[in-house]
């Protein structure tokens, strides 16, 4: 066996053993290397910013356990700036397991003690609702007509915020966090097309190029590109968490993805070019 | 100090396992994987239950008697299980097909067909060269892309013509290729949280 | 009129039109009527949660009580934490809302949902090694682009070469923005078509066997 050929054949095991390794490198030891902010995270801190106090924001944990480690250090830190800037927030779930998040993240973002935020009156949480886009077209059309508690059963009459809020003409901008595709075209179908409200997106990476178009034609304000995304929110925002701490983890473990890479090309066109 | 809180250690120990079949194989995983299905259906059950509490239920409780004939149709999707009756199910499932297209396909025109075309058909020069360029790179594109999946006509593909979709193709792979760039981060990005769990929550070596 | 197909077809048909009806017109029967339309269609879409766990029941319990296949204490294993998570989860009333009900959950689903999508991660890196070849043009334009944003991504080289992240953030814009929107009008088209084809009964696959 050549040594192209071996270099084309390292075992799995060794390859996921160094992966692992280069995750826990940068894990134990972190660099804090500088950010670059992307500009579609820089319009939704932007379009957050400038948004008048009082406002009321419609915002949707649309992921669940696999999406928390990309998307809810991005939603804590979107917290952090909507409740500084006095925003008012009615949420929602359109995933199963978004009202298990709903506690981790409020752990994080602690209103009470840093904002002085009151249940009820500055933010409330539906818990899930079940039908994804019909879930969506029920809200923004009547609220009250679905829903008559919220999350943990209590009138929504008795809660200022919930009663005050009755559809989509009262809800200032539409914001959500999601893994699924769906629910990122049922936001901009539901909110944006039918209602004309404005929709900031946050996603994963992955889904970041399909969900683009709806950025480009102005349909978004803003889009969260994954743990990217939520890093530069943590920078911009200030409040420093698990994304900006990944983008060390992403650097050690990006470039020797990038090493296998190159290894394997070299090698197989090492390989092809002395086979001829 | 390693944590001595139960729910951290079972945690670990699912999340080590799970981890363990990108390795090989082996009964951890197993283990980890049918506590996985079990976990999501019951979970599943728990919050379908709630919902239909929550609006269904309440409505009904409000003098809202037309919910029967809803509770009623929601009982009958389980029909599906029957080998006489099976075909009772399709009564909810109609209802919930119609609904689901009818609510998706009215918007679906507006934004995936009619607003993707205006900001398309904008300028193309713009105030300063590079943007120029990237407005025409953008324009090739999607016309290109688009020409890329017609199949209808047997022409496009075919000489002179054959080289929109040809051109189609290659931003289609140069887009995809983001598109992989960007999933490598969204995996690592992901497995990145657990290994933090690890090390902060359980082994506690880091802050 | 056949009431196995002709009925299911006209429901499908009337609840998509007064859907399709609110969106175009402002008449207040049609808004009332799709209100409730809505407000059914997420208790039966809760409804429809279950089915999943039926399905379970039947292959599971089947294998439990044959115990004829090696691996039936594993059936035996995830019926029984089904029966856990909604047992706790119905036992205590308060649903997702008890902490009992967010003990297991931390514990048992949060570790594993969070593991399962992510340790594809070790897959990419293989992938990538064992995959990801310029072997010809076509080939090398997907790689071109791959390489670039992967570089862009990763935090130390656009620190150290800023020219990094204005590359990638440039492939996101012209490159991205001209195919997916090309992609994004075909897939509306088709999804437009496919609904309306499933509206007037043409598409008929989600009725299930005949």
């Amino acid at each position: 066996m050549s040594i192209w050929e071996k270099l084309m054949s390292i075992p799995r095991e060794v390859i996921m053993a160094l992966v692992f390794i280069a995750i826990l490198i940068p894990a134990l030891n972190p660099l804090g290397l500088p950010l670059m902010v992307g500009s579609m995270s820089q319009a939704w801190y932007d379009t957050v910013d400038n948004m008048p106090a009082g406002s009321i924001v419609l915002f949707d944990i649309g992921y669940g356990s696999g999406g928390y480690p990309s998307l809810g250090p991005g939603n804590i830190a979107a917290f952090h700036q909507m409740f500084e800037n006095d925003l008012r927030i009615v949420m929602m779930a359109t995933d199963l397991e978004g009202s298990m998040m709903y506690p981790l993240i409020m752990a994080g973002v602690k209103p009470e003690s840093n904002y002085g935020a009151v249940y009820g009156e500055d933010y409330v949480f539906l818990g899930y609702i079940a039908g994804t886009q019909t879930a969506m077209a029920g809200v923004l059309g009547d609220l009250h007509a679905l829903a008559s508690a919220d999350y943990q059963g209590t009138s929504l009459s008795s809660l200022p915020l919930a009663a005050e809020v009755g559809g989509a003409e009262d809800f200032d901008i539409v914001a959500y966090m999601t893994t699924a595709g769906g629910t990122a075209e049922g936001w901009v179908y539901q909110a944006y097309s039918q209602y004309d409200r404005p929709i900031l997106g946050g996603c994963l990476s992955m889904m970041t190029t399909s969900i683009k178009p709806y950025y480009d034609s102005g349909q978004m304000l803003g889009l969260m590109d994954g743990i990217k995304g939520a890093a530069d929110l943590e920078f911009l925002t200030g409040h420093a968490g698990d994304a900006i701490i990944s983008s060390d983890i992403l650097s050690f473990t990006q470039t020797l993805v990038l090493i296998f890479i190159l290894i394997g090309n070299v090698a197989f066109w090492m390989q092809k070019g002395g086979g001829k | 100090m390693v944590s001595m809180d139960p729910q951290i250690w079972i945690a670990a120990f699912l999340t080590l396992a799970a981890t363990s079949y990108a390795f090989r194989d082996n009964k951890a995983f197993k283990f980890a994987e049918n506590t996985f299905i079990g976990v999501a259906a019951g979970h599943q059950i728990v919050m379908g239950v709630k919902n239909i509490r929550d609006y269904g239920w309440s409505h009904l409780m409000q003098g809202e008697m037309i919910y029967i004939v809803v509770f009623l149709l929601g009982v009958m999707l389980y029909a599906r299980y029957h080998k006489e009756y099976y075909w009772l199910y399709r009564y909810p499932i109609a209802f919930l097909v119609g609904n689901g297209v009818g609510i998706s396909i009215r918007a679906g025109i507006h934004s995936d067909f009619t607003l993707q075309i205006a900001e398309t058909a904008s300028p193309l020069i713009a105030s300063t060269a590079m943007g120029s360029i990237n407005n025409i790179i953008t324009f090739v594109g999607v016309i290109t892309a688009l020409s890329h999946f017609i199949f209808t006509y047997e022409g496009m593909h075919k000489d002179t013509l054959g080289w929109g979709p040809k051109i189609g193709r290659w931003m289609i792979l140069l887009a995809l290729g983001a598109s992989f760039g960007n999933t490598v981060m969204t995996r690592f990005g992901m497995y990145q949280g657990r290994v933090i769990f690890l090390l902060r929550e359980w082994l506690q070596i880091i802050a | 009129m056949d009431y196995r197909r002709d009925i299911p077809l006209a429901i499908t048909f009337l609840v998509g039109i007064i859907a399709v009806l609110d969106y175009y017109t402002t008449f207040e029967s049609v808004t009332n009527t799709f209100t409730v339309i809505k407000n059914w269609g997420v208790v039966l879409q809760a409804f429809a949660l279950g089915l999943g766990a039926v399905n379970l029941f039947r292959v599971h319990g089947k294998r439990v009580s044959e115990r004829t296949r090696e691996d039936w204490m594993f059936s035996g294993w995830l019926l029984l934490m089904l029966v856990l998570f909604v047992v706790v989860g119905l036992g205590t009333g308060q649903y997702d809302a008890s902490t009992q009900y967010a003990w297991i959950y931390n514990a048992l689903y949060m570790p594993l949902g969070a593991t399962m999508y992510s340790s594809l991660a070790f897959y990419m890196a293989y992938g990538s090694y064992k995959v990801l070849r310029a072997r010809n043009f076509e080939a090398a334009l997907l790689f071109i682009t791959a390489v670039l944003v992967i570089i862009g991504n990763t935090p130390i080289f656009p620190a150290t070469f800023p020219v990094f992240f204005n590359i990638r953030e440039w492939i996101f814009g012209p490159i991205v923005s001209g195919a997916y929107r090309g992609i994004r009008i075909g897939v509306g088209i088709g999804a437009v078509v496919l609904g309306i084809k499933t509206l007037v009964g043409l598409e008929t696959g989600y009725l299930g066997r005949w």
